[in-house]
């Protein structure tokens, strides 16, 4: 059996399972935010009407608002805080940052552990050698919160084995993002994506995260990566909490092996309208942008920041660019000022903005006019998803992004670094 | 279960944000349903009928997981949804809210809008009365008609924890 079967076996208590079987499995983590959560909040008290079993394993983040901007989202964070209080959830308020950093940064995600979660990209806890997936609210009301269980179908598996070392002024996101146009969206429906070979094990943790973030835009149902010794001590410095990591059979069966050298690659951005149209960027350059942001799912980590900083040391962010930081956590943000990395990129004309998911749907920032256009770090650039339905979004690396601010256009950031 | 209505023809890769607006999630329904699928066909809000088939291409319902989409489209009252195939979170809301879905590979070249379908779900049968072309969707796996039959996952929770 492959890492996800062993899991899901285990879970279920049985021996073995075999993919298409659909089983009922203990759920250890069950991640919500203040979107995902009021709605299935509603559903669990007016619908279910149950006690919550385990609210130790249910956490609640507050990641679209940092702050609520009207009087309708104030209520509907109020009746967030009130659900957490009444069931005695986890909840971290607005300011902590974005659900998946601060799932993880608070030691409850395990390696071994079946972990749910309303948000879409909720797969990316596969990084931690988990069996990860987003689910609906009402198997989340109707099963995970009064039970602790969750049924499942058993995916078949793709290995994704990467190999090569990506170029300078190419970063692992341009990996993914090419990844995505490669497989395409829907090129993987339904399936576990299991990434590795020597590229993906040579990576530290928080970039092997961004692979299997992108399972749910190909249509996986989840993704992950065997857990090594770097998992399992990048587990260990964030909580004791004791956990057992699965790593699959020597003979695992995959329905598919699809094997990559990535050396030759440029770097990638993804176009408007969707995620699957990715473009090396000699295809992209020269559009223009007025935002700029590094936030989101996809962003707003140390290594992003530091890459903005390597391209803004000694630059300025074009006048006519607005570009938005949003450090995903408050540890991100913490470290980001002990690096110097605050003031230098405030004093080049970047704006920072409090630890959450930033401007991804436009709840709390980031809307845009018909006619403008912005290059971000997030995972999605579906229309319509910040303000005008006409409005135009890139994807790219933050070195992209940043290079795109200082230039005004979407650029290539070779150009800024030498 | 037998469903007979007219076909509503949509495109590939729709996204939940096309059948639930973000900004329309915390609004009655009332409000969404003006919207539903709005930016696909400015028609079809106002004109879809209860027991009408929506045929969609391939990955209908990716990227958000929310259940509004499919609880927005079962509030249409549209008799069941075939597509070439299905973003996993949509099928799987789908039968948690006794929504029906079916997976018919190749059937948006069979069918054009306003075409009258006849569906069997439980066999996967399909009739375009129109042109007389039959097709056969993909099996539902049982499971999953055992669900739409108990009316949903909330309905068969206990059951399916074991505490039933
Ligand atoms: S795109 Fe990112 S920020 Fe938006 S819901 Fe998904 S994971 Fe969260």
């Amino acid at each position: 059996m492959n890492m996800v079967e062993k899991i899901l076996a285990r879970a279920s208590g049985r021996k073995a399972v075999t993919p298409g079987e659909v089983v009922v499995a203990n759920v250890d983590c069950l991640l919500l935010h203040d979107l995902s959560g009021y709605l299935t909040a509603k559903v669990f008290e007016e619908q279910v009407k149950r006690p919550m079993r385990y609210p130790e394993r249910v956490v609640m983040i507050f990641d679209h608002h940092f702050s609520p901007p009207n009087e309708e989202q104030a209520v509907l964070l109020q009746q967030n805080r009130g659900f957490a209080r009444r069931h005695g959830i986890h909840l971290f308020d607005c300011g902590n940052g974005n659900t998946h950093h601060v799932g993880v940064q608070n030691g409850f995600i395990r390696p071994g552990t079946v972990v749910v979660g309303s948000d879409s990209h909720t797969p990316i806890h596969g990084t931690l050698g988990c069996f990860a997936t987003g689910l609906g609210n009402d198997s989340h009301a109707g099963t995970v919160m009064p039970f602790g269980k969750a049924w499942f179908r058993v995916p078949e598996a793709i290995q994704v084995r990467l190999t090569g070392r990506h170029k300078p002024g190419v970063t692992p996101r341009d990996v993914v993002q090419w990844l995505i146009g490669t497989i395409g969206e829907g090129g993987a429906i339904y399936k576990a994506l299991e990434f590795t070979g020597p590229y993906i094990h040579e990576l530290g943790v928080w970039d092997r995260w961004l692979f299997p973030m992108i399972t749910v835009d190909v249509g996986a149902k989840c993704g992950y990566i065997e857990p090594d010794e770097k998992t399992i001590a990048f587990v260990r410095s964030l909580t004791d909490r004791p956990f057992d990591p699965v790593t699959g059979d020597r003979d695992s069966t995959y329905e598919a092996v699809w094997d990559w050298e990535i050396s030759d690659l440029e770097p990638q951005v993804t176009c408007p309208p969707t995620v699957g149209y990715v473009k090396p960027i000699g295809a992209a350059a020269g559009a223009p942008i007025q935002w700029a942001e590094l936030g989101g799912h996809g962003g707003g980590r140390i290594e992003d920041i530091r890459m903005a900083a390597q391209i803004l040391r000694n630059r300025k962010v074009a006048p006519e660019v607005k570009f938005n930081l949003v450090p995903s956590s408050r540890a991100v943000f913490t470290q980001a000022i002990r690096e110097g990395l605050v003031e230098l990129l405030h004093e080049a004309g970047a704006t920072w903005f409090p630890a959450s998911t930033g401007s991804n749907q436009a709840i709390n920032m980031g809307a845009m006019a018909a006619d403008e256009t912005m290059i971000s770090t997030h995972a999605r650039n579906f229309p319509g998803r910040n303000g005008s339905p006409e409005a135009k979004m890139y994807l790219a690396s933050a070195l992209t992004v940043a290079a795109s601010a200082v230039k005004g256009c979407v650029a290539d950031p070779r150009e800024f670094l030498s | 279960m037998e469903i007979r209505g007219r076909c509503w023809k949509f495109g590939d890769n729709i996204p939940t944000d096309k059948i639930v607006r973000t900004d329309m999630i915390f609004k009655p329904w009332s409000e969404i349903l003006k919207h539903v699928l709005e930016s696909c066909n400015p028609e079809f809000p106002a004109k879809v009928k209860p027991g009408d088939i929506v045929v969609a291409g391939k990955h209908f319902g990716q990227s958000s997981g929310r259940a509004i989409a499919a609880k927005a489209m079962k509030q249409t009252k549209v008799g069941c949804i075939i597509a070439e195939s299905f973003a996993r979170t949509f099928y799987r809301n789908g039968f948690e809210i006794g929504m029906p879905l079916l997976e018919c590979p190749g059937i948006t070249a069979q069918v054009s809008d306003g075409d009258i379908l006849r569906v069997e779900i439980e066999s996967g049968k399909i009739v375009n009365e129109k042109t007389g072309g039959e097709f056969e969707a993909k099996p539902t796996p049982p499971f999953l008609l055992d669900m739409l039959k108990a009316g949903g996952l909330i309905a068969m929770a206990d059951r399916l924890a074991g505490e039933g």
